[in-house]
């Protein structure tokens, strides 16, 4: 029995320390929990990082598996960075108490949150299971509000210097450079977004919150009655009066959200509805944070322009 | 002079803020004093400074307050906000989970033949009960340890509620400074084998466990004892692991030494794809048996088991001979239940030939349980919360080394099989397909190969297809239907209506 025991032991450490031997890689590794993060840790890194994004666009980051490929990859991480008030929460903490190295735990250099560096929409005062599947930190969908973009760019330039200061300038080089086009790119956006002031939208899910802030639209109706349950049908009925009553301009859709519930609206109302790309890659041009903004907006104005 | 005077005072007085704030140093005034005409013209100098700087500052301030507009209110809070501290801020996290069933079974026997199960992997009571409700506390401890409590109570029409001890247990957390991707657990948990033995009952994707788990572990394993476990740093999901335990949970029992059990495993993960995921499994644990009889799992010195025990045999009793009733209720000792057992042999001894020593006797010896698990899933948008397929099997096998005895020496139905060695595995094979974000169908077979030893007439088997409805994360309504043809012959058809809710905090889903 002891020898058994002792048997098992070792076949356990030989393994792992085979495994252990393998040559350290000098990038950066950034484990983005949805691809916005990765696609700024990809512009704000360079050729400095390895970037992995633990979802794709047309995926709910609500909802993800703790799948063992993203323990594998939270463990090898230097730099984690998700969008954080609870949207990762029900699979980032399996991963990060499985894998995570002690670099990227809460309070180190490597692990940044979006929102805990960005001002928080939709805070809520009452927290109950009944309520749904709220966020007790506030809206976790920071990234639409391109403002919060380029403070968490910063951000993260801050947190690659600490950990990678060999390539400190790089980093500040390429920060710069992003900010510059990022500056830019906000002066084109608000001449667009000042033609789309007041669109009255009805949305599924709040992800939109921070970005109908931003370009100034209106939110007349939102599908889901709480969030994370799908809706009932008087709950149903209910937006369809709301929505009627208004003059409701667009239903927004995500790539991941459920197509039924705003098909049916929109069958019923006649009014047109959009799927908007929501991150990057939830669209075909949607390829990088700024193509993002742009497709979106393009999708808008292309549905003011019909109407 | 006087005038003058008087105005300078007034316009200290007038803007004291300023001049605390902006005003230069006393020392800085000329050391010889200064005339009339020098201080009235100092003061107007100082009036244009301060009327410029005060337009400066309202510049700003209108600015600022554009930009204001612009921004997100700040009284919508901002996580840099001061949270109020209270004492129960560092409460642990609190999680319940509620189950209850209704069923119904169209056989009276039950038992797995040839196969001796524990208390936790008997079938629900016929007709509503009350399933296994859960109560879990979990917190982190401090920078480097996690602890968990989870507590089980177990209702059994008749009797009163047991309390199990589930799981209490303590655990690294990656700031403990161990080598990095290893942990360690110790105290009782729900050890590292196979694909269910970790996860708790309600996490199931059907109402109970598949035939190897209630024949090789009642269920499930949680042991007193320790694991270390290590994730690799390789692209692809390895972990590999050990674990020292005492040996009193089924397959073991009866402890001498307090470290009588032993496990190794390692897995691999990885994904196909962006839409699907899988893992798989080896895993062995391994151990003393002392006098491992049928019917006894956790607990097999304590009152409450051997009461249920007896009340059993009275049942039993009463069907096959009528035998002495008053005995039995009055107390359940060992010797009553070897009599029970004595006298259920009689009649079966010969027809059922050595099931009934593997069934009724008391097995010592060593028990090495070997198992290899896989699981897959393939969402095909990648959201499986909307639509998912998964599949997964486990294959077990028992290897013992002993000697099984029904009843004591100088027992006239004294039987013993000494110096065997058996092997005896055992397997199940599942698919659960969610066709709705609400709706999910399963479907299982479960079947224990039954080593000729045993001389069983045919493989123990099950045969299961559920429903269920899933409204939130926290709530799941499941039909389940089963067939089990456990007996030597005949089929129990069951069916299964239950409820699974949990409060509170929950945890989060692993793979």
């Amino acid at each position: 029995m002891r020898r058994n025991l002792l048997a098992a032991a070792a076949a356990a450490f030989g393994v792992a320390g085979a495994a252990l031997a393998s040559p350290a890689v000098a990038e950066v590794r950034v484990f983005a929990c949805e691809p916005e993060w990765a696609a700024l840790a990809e512009a704000v890194g360079g050729g400095g990082v390895v970037v992995h994004s633990a979802t794709h666009g047309g995926q709910d980051a609500h909802h993800v598996r703790a799948r063992p490929s993203l323990i594998a990859r939270v463990r090898r991480a230097d730099v984690l960075f998700c969008s954080g008030a609870e949207l990762e929460s029900g699979w980032l903490p399996v991963l990060m108490q499985r894998g995570a190295r002690h670099e990227v735990q809460p309070g180190q250099p490597g692990h940044i949150m979006a929102a805990d560096h960005v001002p928080i929409l939709d805070r809520p005062e009452t927290i109950d299971r009944s309520l749904g599947d709220i966020h007790p930190s506030g809206n976790p969908h920071v990234h639409l509000d391109p403002r919060n973009v380029a403070t968490l760019a910063s951000e993260l330039s801050r947190r690659l210097e600490h950990i990678d200061p060999d390539n400190a300038e790089a980093y500040r080089a390429r920060l710069a450079s992003f900010q510059a086009g990022w500056a830019e790119a906000l002066r084109r956006w608000s001449d667009r977004v000042a033609r789309l002031q007041g669109m009255k939208v009805v949305v599924y899910h709040e992800a939109w919150a921070y970005f109908l802030h931003w370009a100034g639209l209106t939110r007349v109706a939102s599908l889901e009655a709480l969030p994370g349950i799908p809706p009932s049908a008087a709950h149903l009925q209910s937006v369809l009066e709301q929505a009627r009553g208004t003059g409701a301009e667009v239903i927004l859709r995500a790539p991941y959200e459920p197509r039924d519930a705003s098909s049916w609206l929109s069958a019923r109302t006649g009014i047109p509805v959009v799927e908007l790309p929501y991150t990057v890659g939830g669209h075909p041009e949607a390829t990088d944070l700024v193509s993002l903004f742009d497709v979106t907006l393009t999708l808008l104005e292309e549905v003011r322009n019909r109407s | 002079m006087r005038p003058v005077a008087r105005n300078v005072l007034l316009f200290v007085i007038a803007m004291p803020v300023l001049l605390l704030l902006i005003a230069p140093p006393a020392g800085g005034q000329s050391k010889t004093e200064p005339t009339a005409a020098e201080l009235a013209e100092q003061i107007q100098a100082l009036k244009r400074e301060y009327e410029a700087r005060i337009g400066a500052l309202e510049a700003q301030i209108s600015t600022m307050e554009a930009q204001a507009q612009d921004a997100v209110p700040e009284s919508e809070g901002s996580p840099q906000a001061a949270r109020p501290a209270s004492d129960n801020a560092f409460n642990p996290a609190i999680g319940v989970v509620l189950n209850g069933m209704v069923s119904a079974y169209s056989a009276d026997e039950f038992e797995i033949h040839g196969f001796p199960t524990g208390h936790e992997s008997e079938r629900a009571a016929e007709g509503l009960s009350l399933g296994h409700s859960e109560i879990a506390m979990s917190s982190n401890i401090d920078d480097k340890f996690l602890g968990n409590l989870t507590l089980g109570l177990g209702v059994h029409p008749g009797e009163p509620t047991e309390l199990e001890l589930e799981e209490a247990y303590i655990q690294t957390l990656p700031g403990a400074g161990l080598p990095e991707g290893m942990r360690i657990k110790a105290g009782r948990a729900l050890w590292t084998f196979g694909y269910l033995n970790e996860q708790h009952a309600h996490g199931d994707d059907f109402a109970d466990r598949p035939l190897p788990y209630r024949a090789f572990l009642d269920n499930a394993y949680n042991d007193d004892g320790a694991e270390v476990s290590l994730v690799l740093d390789t692209d692809l999901y390895s972990e590999v692991g050990f674990g020292a335990f005492r040996g009193d949970d089924l397959p073991f029992a009866g402890s001498a030494s307090g470290r009588g059990a032993w496990s190794a495993f390692a897995r691999l993960g990885g994904d196909f794809g962006r839409n699907s995921a899988w893992r798989i499994g080896g895993y062995v644990l391994g151990g003393e048996v002392n006098n491992r009889g049928g019917g006894h799992g956790h607990g097999d010195e304590e009152a409450g088991g051997h009461a249920h025990e007896a009340g059993e045999h009275e049942e039993d009793g009463h069907e096959e001979d009528g035998h002495e009733e008053d005995e039995h209720e009055e107390d359940g000792h060992e010797e009553d239940e070897h009599e029970a057992e004595n006298h259920h042999d009689e009649e079966h001894h010969d027809e059922h030939g050595h099931a009934e020593l593997f069934s009724e006797g008391l097995f010592s010896g060593d028990t090495r349980l070997y198992g290899i698990d896989f699981r897959a899933t393939w969402a095909p948008t990648g959201n499986a919360r909307d639509r998912e397929v998964t599949l997964q099997g486990e294959y077990f096998w028992r290897k013992e080394w002993g000697t099984y005895e029904l009843a004591p020496e100088g027992d006239e139905e004294h039987g013993l099989m000494e110096d065997f060695d058996l092997t005896t595995p055992g397997w199940y094979l599942q698919g659960v397909y969610k066709f709705h974000p609400r709706l999910r169908i399963g479907a299982r077979y479960s079947r224990l190969i039954a080593p000729p030893e045993m001389e069983l007439e045919r493989d123990p088997t099950a045969i299961s297809a559920m429903l269920d409805w899933t409204n939130s994360e926290f709530s799941r309504i499941r039909l389940q239907f089963n067939r089990e043809s456990l007996a030597e012959d005949g089929h129990d058809d069951q069916i299964m209506l239950q409820y699974i809710m949990s409060l509170g905090a929950h945890p989060a889903h692993t793979f």
